[in-house]
């Protein structure tokens, strides 16, 4: 177990400093010179382009560079926006809630949703209902998010004019407390509904196999065997096995729904990461989205330590041998 | 006789597998309409016209798109750019996998555990994310999101080839040929990664298709390559006339479903045709 | 006093374009206290029989005529509120696979206690600790085994829980399918005599199904051979064992070393095995079913059915050398 999980953060360790590399090299290899690449100007002023020269090192050797970045970075120094201005940290931490709202909310909905149809299938595995609900499965799982989300603002938005298509609040209405807050639901029945409907396929797919596979387990005949009730068997013991490989699901859908949700908060000017990231992308805010790319690779680190600590905690063939099967 | 038998067999498989039979038929009209394009297309793609945002009529089947084209013949020659990107960026995860999977699963401790370790710690970085900010900063030439997308998919491969090693470094032709002193190398061209292919076929199938998502998704961000003519492309151009235009968002959308889920098809109706093998070869590296 | 009498059960298979006839036919008295064992080849249909008395065959899948008979109750006719009844109560089994017969993610206790409560749903939980306590004693596991998870114990520990929850409700029929075939030989001796021990104690009749016909030889009193899902030889293991009459019989014990028991000075004789391989069950020959495999088959034996004959030793046998 200490070792399983001491093992894992060492590989997450080594997944951020890898990132970081990664970072460093795009920047240094990207075509033009570093400085220009950071002020994002084609004709900085010479004064500028000392400071920054200065303020990179950028006259040191390549490795002291490196150390400099790091460095900076395990401080808490993310840069600044050359755009702003702003410590990108702060920036950053300002788009974080309502990507959160948005991604949470969704991925919670699909889980419970996928889950549900996964588990109702399997039971029914090789009946009309279970192909049935599979080809449906497929058909969203093939089709792109931002295309979804295109179509329901089509419907929804422009055809029958019943939920607003941008945006997270009603900038005229201006509400408060309670009514704004319904406000923010209104606005994210769109987006949550586009989120939730690619990411239900996923769900569905991991926990049908799952029941497939329980109920082909040698321990559900011993329990028919022993006359308990079918629904008992697949409350507690179908259910029990079929949902570890779930929640690994959950961890790394969770991991990625940042980068997942960008597409998606851009079609509905969702005022979270994936539009700043447009902005900085479009700005050439290069500090900002260095910074961004640092943030994501630790959140998904973050999630993928938690996933299989909670994994562990579910399975006890891991909690005890540290080796998952 | 044993082929002739095998190729029965597998005819009779496919029989059974009408996921391989659709994704098939698919995939022929998929080619057809690349390979026939220009006679195909009613008009140029590029040419401007007049007639913006005209609804689909007997000129154009499926409308026209904000600057006047015809958005049947955009979407005929977008199939190629999905079709071309999607293929070449898939071939180059495979090549990419299969060799480093195949080197980390057969050889020995050190350099094994060495790239795992690289395996797992790609696994966890944000591809997409990355995808996005090496296009924003070195250019969105078609060929280098086809090699930015290659380069950053391999790692799904990388696992299931190195899996695949494992397991087959044990076999007996395998070691037979080691002790008979042939180089590693040679062995991991000509035994490991004939024999453990298989399920990199039907991933890298899949392959196509997600690469075929990525693409559209850069496109529709404004990241695709601007002088070639791409159904996220489409979508993206349809977004401002959503509202007069619905055709133009549609049916660059639906074009996208329709390959997709050829290649899904494809993908997991090859994945059930190989699993028999695949299941012999893990049960003959757990015998060992 | 017959405990279970099995008539005419047929159990056929339905496959996509055909039906298999798995059991044929099949017909058997099982004596109260009279421990029998059911003996063939792998694919012979016994565990196919089994699985039909104990309704645990999927009914797309499967298709059960005949009766058996349980204390008067018909185990195949019945609904599947009646069976939940029976099964553990009166009848109870024990699978081969003895690691995988209890879930990997819960405490063992946790799911023998699940099946006590599935019967009894008004057991304090004390009582049903305590209840799970003494079963575990009774195969000399200690108490704390019931907090444990199935990957912490030995296999032949797990079949020492297997047949702890088996005894739960003090079933009259204990099936045991394959149970001591995954075990060493010295675990698999020390459980037989155990349970031989257990049976007496508890008055249960067991019915051991087996590939192994020396585990029936040192551990029941009665055997029956099948062989393509048909009866070939049942009786006494004292007469079918030690003087075979079908061929098939023969052939069996001819697979295996001789038990070194008292009086048996004859000279160690090689092991053979049966040429061939089990008939397809889906297109069955019409004469006898054991023919093509036959040593001593004759023309007759290729055209007439064969019917189980009694012999004046207490035994039947399907064989038209002996009348059938």
């Amino acid at each position: 177990m200490g070792i399983f999980i001491s093992r894992r953060i060492l590989t997450a360790i080594l997944c951020i400093f890898a990132a970081l590399c990664l970072n460093f090299i795009i920047i240094h290899a990207a075509p033009g010179d570093p400085v220009r690449i950071l002020v994002g100007q084609d004709n900085p002023s010479p004064e500028v382009i000392e400071a920054l020269t200065i303020k990179y090192g950028l006259d040191q050797p390549q490795y002291v560079q490196f150390f400099r970045y790091v460095g900076n970075l395990l401080r808490g120094d993310m840069g600044t926006s050359i755009y702003t201005g702003e410590p990108v940290s702060l920036m950053i931490l300002r788009r974080m809630g309502p990507t959160a709202l948005l991604a949470l909310t969704a991925a919670v909905l699909a889980m419970v949703i996928g889950t549900a149809f996964g588990i109702f299938s399997g039971r029914r595995v090789g009946s009309k209902v279970d192909s049935a609900i599979g080809s449906i499965s497929y058909l969203f799982d093939a089709m792109p998010g931002f295309w979804l989300g295109l179509m329901l603002i089509l419907i929804f938005a422009s055809s029958l004019h019943i939920l607003p298509t941008a945006g997270m609040v009603d900038v005229r209405a201006d509400h408060e407390g309670f009514l704004r807050a319904l406000d923010i639901l209104r606005h994210m029945a769109l987006p949550v509904t586009t989120l939730t409907l690619t990411l239900i396929p996923y769900y569905m797919r991991i926990s049908r196999a799952a029941v497939v596979q329980a109920l082909g387990e040698d321990f559900i005949t011993t329990l028919r065997a022993a006359g308990m009730p079918e629904s008992k068997i697949y409350r507690t013991y179908v259910f029990r096995n079929a949902i570890l490989p779930t929640i690994t699901v959950f961890g790394i859908q969770m991991a990625y729904l940042v980068t997942g949700s960008a597409i998606v908060e851009i079609v509905f000017s969702w005022p979270g990461m994936g539009s700043f990231v447009m902005t900085a992308i479009s700005r050439r805010d290069y500090p900002l989205l260095m910074g961004i790319y640092f943030i994501l690779s630790i959140s998904v680190a973050v999630m993928m330590i938690a996933v299989d600590l909670l994994y562990s905690a579910m399975d006890p063939r891991i909690r005890h041998t540290g080796v998952k099967e | 006789m044993k082929r002739v038998a095998a190729v029965k067999k597998m005819r009779e498989r496919l029989r059974h597998l009408p996921q391989l039979r659709i994704g098939g038929i698919m995939l022929a009209f998929l080619l057809f309409v690349v390979i026939f394009a220009p006679l195909l297309a009613p008009y140029d793609p590029y040419a401007l016209s007049d007639n913006m945002v005209e609804a689909p009529n007997f000129r154009h089947p499926l409308g026209t798109d904000g600057l006047g084209r015809d958005v049947l013949s955009m979407l005929i020659y977008g199939a190629r750019t999905s079709l071309m990107v999607g293929g070449a960026a898939a071939l180059i995860a495979a090549v990419i996998g299969v060799f480093l999977g195949g080197v980390a699963g057969f050889f020995g401790k050190k350099i094994g555990s060495v790239i795992g370790e690289a395996i797992n710690v790609f696994m966890m970085m944000p591809t997409f994310f990355l995808i996005l900010i090496v296009v924003a900063l070195f250019g969105s030439g078609i060929t280098k999101v086809m090699l930015v997308i290659g380069l950053t998919t391999w790692v799904g491969n990388a696992k299931l080839m190195r899996a695949q090693a494992m397991s087959l470094r044990e076999r007996v032709f395998v070691r037979a040929a080691e002790s008979v002193g042939e180089s590693k190398l040679s062995i991991l061209f000509w035994h490991i990664i004939p024999n453990g292919i298989y399920p990199i076929v039907a991933n890298t199938t899949m392959g196509v298709a997600s690469a075929i998502l990525t693409e559209s998704s850069l496109a529709f961000l404004g990241l695709g390559d601007p002088n070639v003519i791409s159904w996220g492309q489409i979508i993206q151009s349809g977004k401002s006339y959503l509202v007069d235009g619905w055709w133009i968002c549609a049916f660059g959308g639906l074009s996208i479903i329709y390959t997709v889920i050829t290649f899904y098809l494809l993908g997991d109706g090859l994945n059930i045709m190989l699993s028999p093998k695949l299941a012999s070869v893990q049960n003959a590296g757990k015998r060992t | 006093m017959t405990l279970l009498s099995i008539r005419d059960l047929c159990v056929d298979y339905l496959a996509q374009d055909r039906t298999v006839r798995a059991v044929d036919r099949f017909s058997l008295d099982i004596p109260k206290g009279e421990s029998f064992g059911i003996v063939g080849e792998s694919g012979s249909g016994k565990s196919t029989l089994i699985l039909a008395l104990m309704g645990l065959l999927s009914k797309r899948k499967a298709l059960v005529t005949g009766s058996a008979l349980l204390d008067g109750a018909d185990l195949i006719a019945m609904s599947e509120d009646e069976r939940r009844a029976v099964r553990w109560k009166k009848m109870s089994i024990v699978f081969q696979n003895a690691m995988n017969s209890f879930s990997p993610v819960h405490r063992i206790g946790k799911m023998m206690q699940d099946i006590y409560f599935a019967h009894c749903p008004d057991s304090a939980k004390a009582e049903r600790r305590t209840r799970m306590e003494e079963l575990l004693g009774l195969v000399g596991l200690p108490p704390r085994v019931c907090d444990l998870y199935p990957h912490e114990l030995s296999g032949g520990m797990m079949q020492r829980v297997n047949i702890a929850l088996s005894l739960m409700f003090n079933p009259e029929l204990l099936i045991m399918d394959e149970a001591t075939t995954a075990l060493d030989v010295v675990t698999q001796t020390q459980i037989l005599k155990e349970i031989a021990q257990l049976e007496e104690k508890l008055d249960i009749t067991r019915v051991m199904v087996t590939h192994d016909i020396s585990v029936v030889a040192s551990s029941c009193e009665n055997v029956v051979v099948m062989y393509a899902g048909r009866c070939l030889e049942v009786g006494s293991v004292k007469t079918v064992l030690t003087k075979p009459a079908h061929p098939y019989t023969k052939g069996l014990i001819g697979g295996f070393p001789a038990e070194d028991e008292e009086g048996s000075d004859e000279e160690k004789r090689p092991l053979t095995s049966i040429p061939g391989t089990l008939p397809d069950l889906g297109a069955v020959p019409a004469g006898c079913i054991f023919e093509p495999r036959c040593d001593q088959s004759a023309d007759a034996c290729k055209s007439a059915s064969v019917n189980l004959a009694s012999l004046d030793d207490g035994r039947k046998v399907r064989c038209r050398r002996y009348g059938g």
